[in-house]
């Protein structure tokens, strides 16, 4: 009986113990979780506001009506008898931020670049594990110690170089250097290395198919997981590119998310709070719920990748 | 050899874009892939068609234009294109503009934008005519690769006998040649609360508001009274930014002096302005150009705002930040001075010419086009005539200011802009760096102040040298 | 028993291939890295606003790098440039010490098979979201409602609290380093915790159930067994992070009011890109901006080698394990064999 006592106790404690434990894991867990979506939360809550109300009293933690209002004018949709004043107002946020077209440049920036960049990466990986000639090795260690150069490095010979070429406001100094990344290849060589059967493109040679089509239709499809994820951080990071973007892009028309919420942030008259907070809210709207969809099997590609960008 | 790269490099994209298609051949891929494809094709296309088209315009341009000399740029786009950082004038001028016009809102504030410019006029985009700012125009008017003399539109300086003077002065380059025209005589004046004046100060028209402010010592001692009066509630000056701009144009002193950063008036500035924080007569946290600036007028903490000309139209300033009520009212303020002013200018690639050089005479040279402007938009116009027309016919009644005429107001203050010998292409980035240095820093001593804004500007500019 | 195709195919030399799919590479990158690389490079020669057609030799390193050269502003531009280099250092530290502890410690108890942890896999999606927002709607964000006066929210919050005066959450020199690292902790402790996270489960589980049947604590646990074996992911962190760090531009950049960014949050990239984008060539200071570029690249590359020398290891330790495997495979197998022969 007083043995049981005396080992029962501990084991109570024990549990008491990884009770309280869990429960200040989980509330630490909670004001994290707070930290990350609160932030959000007021910023769509503020951009149910209009300008007025929120020149009165920002401090707003629900809903407003203005929601529609404020579309309306970042739409430039305004009533015929709709103010000077509002007119100004709206035609400066439309054509700064126009989300479609917003939209539209960033989602073809990031598509190509993330197409270019998963295609060339596999083709580079592949030609580096697969073949076997002098300047392979050497070529590997060239693409691992470029790696880490960061854009800003070359950004001014990059930048003077595209001007003399020409290519100012055009998506092609945005597009084709995606073709050349090296992370992306390291990440592939490393995984084919690992789970690419070498045995298979012999026997692909052998039933005469050619190198390329061995390529696309053997080794590419086998790729597939490494292909996903470097597609998704891919996208990701392009769609983000902030820096490189509003080195090149001057023309409104050609204007992606990120320089379109810069020049919003740069605002300096008409400005309308309740409209600038419905830009940023729709500048993350539409990343954020992909991330949503995606999110178990983005984690799942972090953990694999590793590959900070 | 940059030929040769060039070549080589278009010849190399284009291969890298091809092979693109046969990479991911998704729907995005192919779209853009044609379409960088085709602007490039039509870029070719649009440049041959320049230079073939110059010499016809050559021949033909000039027998249409009978009111000035010859057009010699070419008209082969039917669409004007003007490059601006702000489109507030813009929108107005082509409400009234009766050819087809757009604009391209390099979008961003006045100080940022030439750093855009000068990117943007050299991509190659359509530019036929560009807005240039009174900071920063030295840099774009002295440098023929971004824009062409007037004279290429067939408009000389002979259209602006009726002009300020001073906009002429600053149009023209360092050759004497005319290449920007402005549209509006930047005179400033200060906007104040009619309500507020009244609660506060017991001032009942601006005649009275006037006399409480009609010098530096007498403004000091309203904002004073106003402080009493309304328990530190309201400052008398929205923003330092504000106060600089009345306190430092009309001393007419420049910035540099050859390339010596010269800071007299900087230095006074300085002394008045910490005055004013310590007593509460202005708050230096309030930032010009954002948020703040609005609220303090819509929310009745300021009397008043200094502005320029082309703050006072409806849907500008004066509304923004004050409210369409009509309570405010304008006056010359402790000090005559002015604000900025804006030129056209013509990019060496325009390729509307006629409708560029109908652009520029209906906003600059035509004095009945222009008083109709001035009228609509609350701007200064820069015409003498159409500005004396208005004033004397007593046509204009701007509702903000209950029903005053602001032109009344601003034409003696125009009449007097001695802007021209003090400008200087560093002057933009120098007063950013100055107001910049001096509010984050307004409870250090003068000197101190002083030395962090050379030095900052020192650094940012090696072509100059401190005193 | 090789058929004759077989040896046919052995006998054609593929090497060609092998150029001929990582040609593109090549080319793609010589042409828009590399030669804008040494573009910038010979940038770093030339002179300043005015006089940036001339050639000054290493005038610019000197200037900025040691405050002696021939502008008036040497002295001015060299303090400009160690600022910066400063508050490059100081934002990194001060994002990078915050993150890698939060991670850590989010990460441990996330693997912890012991907490019970209702939520986990919300928890980890949630804190990894900032990480995939753009830097430029995060400075929007942030701006948005940490402004400096009473009319933005967190201000206009704790002022209808009862607070005095507005903090300035922006302008002032201290308290928006600290909002900046702040917010870069926020961007990316998600990111850190989960590369942790699966650092930690790679550590074989026996290790940790021996140390529970010798009786260890969980810390004990911590320091003695996951600490030692996640050096090598934790240094690969560091590093890539202060390579990062060297990058950071965005936030500093665009969080500001006003027409400018601001001073106190100048970083490196943002002195570069600061420099050459000002306008006309005769404005610009591409000197400066050339020569601050290869003295971040001669870090980059220092601190790169380090990532490569750990990358190359962990490589032969992978080959040398796979070279056991299959050589135990094949002792299994032989064994096999020799049984069945």
């Amino acid at each position: 009986m007083s043995m049981k006592q005396q080992y029962g106790q501990p084991k109570d404690n024990y549990h008491a113990k990884i009770i309280a434990k869990s429960t200040g894991i989980f509330i630490v867990c909670v004001i994290l979780t707070l930290l990350c979506l609160v932030p959000i939360y007021i910023l769509i809550v503020n951009s149910t506001h209009a300008h007025l109300d929120l020149a009165q009293n920002p401090s707003r933690f629900w809903f407003g009506k203005s929601l529609a209002a404020n579309f309306k004018t970042l739409m430039n949709d305004l009533p015929a008898d709709a103010g000077k004043s509002a007119k100004r107002v709206a035609a400066q946020y439309s054509s700064a931020f126009n989300v479609g077209r917003g939209y539209l440049n960033s989602l073809i920036i990031a598509g190509c670049t993330t197409g270019l960049t998963v295609f060339f990466s596999a083709l580079t990986a592949y030609g580096l594990v697969v073949y076997d000639f002098k300047l392979n090795s050497a070529a590997y260690t060239f693409i691992i110690g470029v790696m880490m150069i960061p854009v800003q490095v070359s950004s001014a010979g990059f930048v003077a170089f595209m001007y003399n070429l020409k290519l100012i406001n055009n998506f092609i100094p945005l597009i084709v250097p995606a073709i050349a990344a090296p992370a992306v290849i390291f990440f592939m060589v490393s995984y084919m290395k690992s789970s690419f059967p070498l045995d298979i493109v012999e026997a692909s040679r052998i039933d005469g198919c050619g190198e390329f089509r061995t390529f696309l239709t053997i080794a590419l499809p086998m790729m597939k997981p490494a292909i996903a994820v470097q597609a998704i951080f891919a996208f990701v990071a392009n769609w983000n590119n902030y820096y490189t973007q509003n080195m090149i892009l001057k023309n409104e028309k050609l204007a992606t998310v990120p320089i379109m919420v810069s020049k919003v942030l740069g605002f300096d008259k008409n400005i309308d709070n309740g409209v600038n907070f419905l830009c940023v809210t729709l500048s993350i709207l539409p990343i954020v719920v992909v991330y949503f969809i995606l999110s178990k099997f983005i984690i799942a590609g972090v953990a694999l990748g590793g590959v900070k960008e | 050899m940059s030929k040769l790269t060039r070549t080589l490099a278009l010849l190399a994209t284009l291969a890298m874009a091809s092979s693109a298609f046969v990479a991911c051949g998704g729907g995005n891929t192919e779209s853009t892939g044609s379409t960088a494809e085709t602007t490039a094709a039509a870029d070719g296309s649009s440049e041959e068609a320049a230079d073939t088209t110059a010499a016809d315009a050559d021949s033909e341009g000039g027998e249409e234009q009978s009111a000035g000399g010859e057009i010699t740029l070419p008209s082969d786009d039917d669409t004007l294109t003007v490059v601006c950082w702000t489109d507030a004038d813009l929108a107005n001028m082509f409400d009234q503009f009766s050819g087809h016009a757009k604009y391209q809102n390099c979008g961003d504030n006045g100080g940022d934008a030439s750093t855009k410019y000068a990117t943007y006029l050299n991509s190659g985009d359509d530019v036929d005519l560009f807005v240039a700012e009174a900071g920063w125009i030295l840099n774009y008017i002295n440098d023929d690769s971004f824009s062409a003399p007037l004279s290429d539109l067939g408009i000389t300086a002979d259209d602006y006998k009726d002009a300020y003077q001073y906009t002429v002065e600053i149009g023209t380059d360092n050759n004497g040649v005319l290449k920007g025209a402005s549209w509006q005589a930047a005179a400033g004046g200060y906007a104040y609360n009619a309500d507020l004046a009244e609660q506060y100060l017991g001032v009942t028209s601006p005649e009275e508001m006037q006399a409480k402010i009609d010098s530096w010592d007498k403004f000091e001692a309203t904002a004073a009274e106003l402080k009493e009066a309304s328990d530190g509630k309201v400052t008398i000056a929205a923003t330092i930014g504000g106060l600089w701009q009345a306190f430092s144009t009309a001393k007419n002193a420049a910035w540099v002096d050859g390339t010596t950063i010269k800071t007299d008036v900087a230095k006074e500035f300085t002394d008045m302005v910490k005055g004013y924080v310590d007593n509460g007569y202005v708050d230096p946290t309030v930032e010009q150009w954002s948020t703040d600036w609005t609220n303090v007028g819509l929310n009745g903490e300021t009397l008043g705002y200094f502005y320029s000309t082309w703050c006072l139209g409806e849907g500008a300033q004066l509304e923004q930040n004050g409210g369409n009520a009509g309570n405010w009212r304008i006056v010359r303020g402790p000090q005559d001075f002015f604000w900025g002013g804006s030129w056209l200018c013509v990019s060496p690639n325009c390729n509307t010419a006629d409708q560029a050089a109908d652009f520029i005479r209906q906003f600059t040279v035509n004095a009945d086009t222009m008083e109709e402007y001035a009228l609509y938009s609350g701007d200064f116009v820069n015409n003498k005539v159409a500005m004396d027309k208005i004033v004397a016919e007593g046509s204009n009644s701007n509702p903000l200011l209950g029903g005053q005429d602001q032109f009344a107001v601003l034409a003696d203050v125009a009449a007097g802009i001695k802007m021209s010998d003090s400008i200087s292409k560093y002057d933009q980035s120098l007063k950013d760096t100055f107001l910049k240095t001096l509010k984050d820093n307004i409870n250090k001593d003068t000197d101190a102040i002083l030395d962090a804004f050379t030095s900052q500007a020192l650094a940012d500019n090696p072509d100059l040298s401190a005193e | 028993m090789a058929s004759a195709a077989q040896r046919r195919i052995k006998a054609i030399s593929y090497a060609k291939y092998g150029y001929m799919f990582i040609a593109p590479f090549f080319l793609v990158y010589c042409f828009f890295q590399i030669w804008p690389l040494i573009y910038t490079f010979i940038l770093s020669f030339k002179g300043n606003q005015s006089s940036y057609a001339d050639f000054v030799g290493l005038e610019n390193y000197s200037t900025i790098l040691f405050g002696k050269g021939s502008s008036a502003g040497a002295q001015a531009t060299q303090q400009e440039f160690l600022k910066a280099l400063g508050n490059t250092f100081i934002l990194w530290f001060g994002n990078f010490i915050p993150q890698i502890l939060l991670s850590l410690l989010l990460a441990v108890w996330f693997t912890d098979a012991k907490v019970k942890l209702p939520g986990k896999g919300f928890f980890k999606i949630v804190m990894y979201m900032p990480n995939i927002i753009t830097a430029a709607s995060v400075a929007a964000l942030y701006v948005n409602l940490f402004g400096d006066s009473k009319y933005y929210f967190i201000n206009g919050t704790l002022m209808n609290l009862g607070m005095e005066e507005p903090i300035k959450f922006i302008s002032d020199p201290v308290v928006s380093k600290i909002m900046v690292m702040y917010i870069q902790t926020w961007l990316w402790f998600g990111n850190t915790m989960i590369m942790l996270m699966s650092g930690i489960m790679g550590i074989n589980p026996s290790l940790f159930e021996a140390a529970d049947i010798d009786g260890a604590n969980s810390s004990q646990q911590f320091f003695k067994i996951t600490l030692p074996l996640l050096q090598p992911i934790m240094v690969y962190t560091l590093v890539t992070s202060m390579i990062g760090g060297l990058q950071m531009f965005d936030l500093p950049y665009l969080y500001h009011n006003g027409a400018n960014f601001s001073r106190d949050l100048e970083t490196v990239a943002v002195y570069i890109y600061y420099s050459f984008n000002k306008g006309t060539v005769a404005q610009a200071n591409y000197g400066y901006a050339g020569a601050a570029s290869i003295i971040i690249f001669i870090i980059t590359a220092i601190l790169g080698s380090i990532t490569f020398y750990m990358n190359r290891d962990k490589d032969a330790i992978a080959k040398k394990k796979q070279r056991k495997k299959a050589e135990k495979q094949m002792k299994a197998k032989m064994k096999q064999g020799g049984l069945t022969l």
